[in-house]
């Protein structure tokens, strides 16, 4: 694969990564939900045993939630996190993501119409900021990146979409 | 709501351009008459909309006393009477002015409110006729103007024909002078006959919506009748064997049929395609006529759609997608209902050449994505049929045979995918039911994704998504499992 990406012009990846503390984020969310899932699973497990059903039966829905809850805290947050990267280059943004499926996309920077940042409460409290971007097709964006970071590429998309439209 | 200044209006010559100077302003016109109508009409509808439901229950839940019916008697006067009023009141209260170089709309009973237009703006100005403007030989005026979905269009319910050209014609000039010179004449390119449209109907594949709104239909049947005359009324109407069963399944669909021809007629009757410089126009339907414009350079895509029951007669129909000002216009609408494929090339290189890419050459996906294609039709078949069969057995079953079917779809997906980069524009054709192929220029192209899942990986196959603009938000177009260089390469090129 590699030739190609030579004959096509495309690096390899993009260049830079978010911020480590997005890792923190994606886990603090992901244990809500993890917590949430072991309640409906602990549910489970007691309507099973209630009605008679065998002790092996009756833990799977806890276990599974468990499970669930481990690769959501454990797992997801760092594989997310060694897959996201994005480069914002004079022509083009570049964002690659993906847990499974991995998504490239390039957005030419001058379809780019405007950009701004957003941070909910957590985010503010961990730092973190998200760049988005808005095209004629919709907004994309790039998450969890260190409040300053996340200025300065913001401020640089709107420089270089200021000079595409001179072009 | 823009709030220009009032003097503004009265000292046009203090302001308008030299252009506008030479015609009188036009100040605080009425609309016409039958705008009264239309309002009370309006206000009625909502009304019964919002008073529907609880009357029905109050009439059926507490039986049919006299008291009941009076009351609801008492507020049906009410409503009319009332809307009457307010028809005329906002009929009063609005008015229209151009002068100079700007349009305005006042209207509001309690709530004035004031709308003004610089004409330079105006992006579009169309008419459309309803049922009852028709009646009445009036039209409705709609301004489109520039800029995002902000900003609404102005609609003038109802005005006489002869008003509406005038006015059309005010409101255009500006931007057909400094657009240069008079406004070419329209080409009509194509019209869409009696026996066109009837096929149409009868290959539009609505059926399916049909019958579901009949299906909807009984549901409201049981739930506003009384639970012992719905009972009485199914008795009397269920069938007692297969055989009628199959019959009544029968009877359903050809009504079903019947009901999507009559809406295509309705809706699609006297389509016509015109050109008029860089503006194309649509002209359709037989009660509500019709009338749109767009503006070639709005024009992101262009959709060859051959349906399933038309593939196999060499027949497609077009759309458009355009980047949007908010509403539904700016979407994806019908650019023509219906013609045979190969001469769509034809029709596309007078109508919007940007877009005549020859749409039969488009390169397959690779012999080794079939298994991708069938995997992908069929589990989701499997998922459904094996707790259909675990609960229901032996009879649930039978939804594995639905994996044949899907097995076939999945094939024909296959078959109809594919992709072609030529010339600056890029063909995508793909199938959900309906055999589509899509011509975008590479310069309307928003953002563009290649994908690629671990099984993809294996087969050194990737996906590839490109995005336009389409109405307010966009749309996405997608080749499934093409080769995985080819991806890369089209990702980097593009």
């Amino acid at each position: 694969m590699s030739s190609v990406r030579e004959e096509g012009g495309l690096k390899a990846e993009p260049k830079e990564r978010l911020d480590p503390r997005a890792k923190a984020l994606w886990r603090i969310v992901g244990s809500f939900w993890a917590l949430f899932l072991l309640a409906l699973g602990s549910a489970g497990t007691v309507v099973l045993t209630l009605a008679g059903a065998p002790v092996y039966v009756g833990l799977l829905p806890v276990l599974g939630a468990l499970a669930l809850g481990v690769l959501i805290v454990g797992v997801i947050p760092a594989v997310l996190w060694r897959r996201w990267r994005y480069e914002v280059r004079e022509t083009e943004i570049d964002l690659q993501r993906g847990l499974l499926k991995v998504r490239r996309t390039l957005v030419p920077m001058a379809r780019v119409q405007h950009v701004d940042t957003q941070h909910g409460p957590l985010q503010r409290a961990l730092g973190l900021s998200t760049v988005i971007f808005y095209t004629a097709a919709g907004p994309n964006q790039i998450p969890q990146l260190a409040a300053p970071v996340a200025a300065a590429v913001r401020d640089r998309i709107a420089e270089l979409t200021k000079t595409q439209d001179e072009l | 709501m823009s709030s220009e200044p009032r003097e503004f209006l009265e000292r046009p010559e203090a302001f308008g351009k030299p252009t506008a100077e030479r015609e009188p302003p036009l100040l605080d016109r009425h609309l016409h008459p039958v705008g009264m109508l239309l309002d009370a009409l309006g206000t009625i509808r909502q009304w019964i909309g919002i008073a529907a439901f609880p009357s029905l229950a109050a009439l059926f839940g507490g039986g049919l006393r006299p008291g009941t019916l009076v009351l609801i008697g008492f507020f049906a006067v009410l409503l009319v009477v009332g809307a009457a009023v307010w028809g005329v009141l906002s009929w009063r209260a609005t008015t229209y002015s151009v002068a100079g170089d700007t349009f305005t709309l006042r209207r509001g009973v309690v709530q004035k409110s004031e709308r003004s237009l610089r004409l330079e703006r105006i992006q579009s100005v169309d008419t459309v006729q309803g049922v009852i403007q028709r009646l009445f030989g009036v039209v409705e005026l709609r301004i489109e103007t520039a800029g995002g979905g902000s900003e609404p269009d102005v609609r003038l319910p109802a005005l006489s024909r002869e008003t509406a050209e005038a006015l059309r014609e005010r409101l255009t000039r500006v931007h057909r002078e400094t657009g240069g010179g008079e406004e070419p004449e329209r080409e009509v390119l194509r019209t869409l006959g009696v026996r066109e449209l009837l096929v149409a109907g009868a290959t539009s594949g609505q059926v399916g919506v049909a019958a579901s709104l009949l299906a909807g239909a009984t549901q409201f049947v049981q739930q506003v009748l009384p639970e012992t005359l719905a009972a009485r009324l199914f008795e009397a109407i269920l069938p007692r064997d297969a055989g009628t069963a199959v019959l009544y399944v029968a009877a359903l669909l050809v009504f079903a049929w019947l009901l999507a021809i009559g809406g295509t007629f309705l809706a699609y009757y006297g389509f016509t395609l015109s050109r008029s410089g860089d503006h194309l126009h649509i002209r359709r339907g037989l009660l509500n006529r019709y009338e749109a414009t767009i503006p070639l350079a709005r024009i992101q895509a262009i959709r060859v759609v051959e349906g399933v029951l038309r593939q196999p007669f060499g027949l497609a129909y077009l759309r458009v997608d355009s980047a949007g000002y908010g509403a539904e216009e700016g979407t994806s609408t019908t650019l023509y209902p219906l013609l045979p494929v190969k001469e769509v090339p034809g029709l596309l290189e007078a109508a919007a050449p940007e877009f005549a890419a020859p749409v039969q050459e488009v390169g397959p996906v690779p012999r080794r994505a079939l298994r991708r294609y069938l995997i992908r039709a069929v589990v989701p078949v499997l998922l459904l049929a094996a707790p259909l069969s675990y609960f229901f057995y032996p009879w649930g079953m039978l939804a594995l045979l639905l994996v044949l079917p899907a097995a076939v779809l999945g094939w024909l997906r296959f078959r109809a995918a594919g992709w072609n980069y030529a010339s600056e524009r890029l063909t995508v054709r793909f199938r959900n039911l309906a055999r589509t192929t899509v011509v975008v220029p590479r310069r309307r192209l928003q953002s563009r994704t290649v994908s690629q899942t671990p099984f993809q990986r294996r087969l050194h196959l990737a996906s590839l998504e490109v995005q336009v603009a389409s109405g307010s938000t966009g749309a996405g177009f997608s080749v499934l499992d093409m080769d995985a260089d080819d991806a890369l390469k089209l990702l980097a090129r593009l």
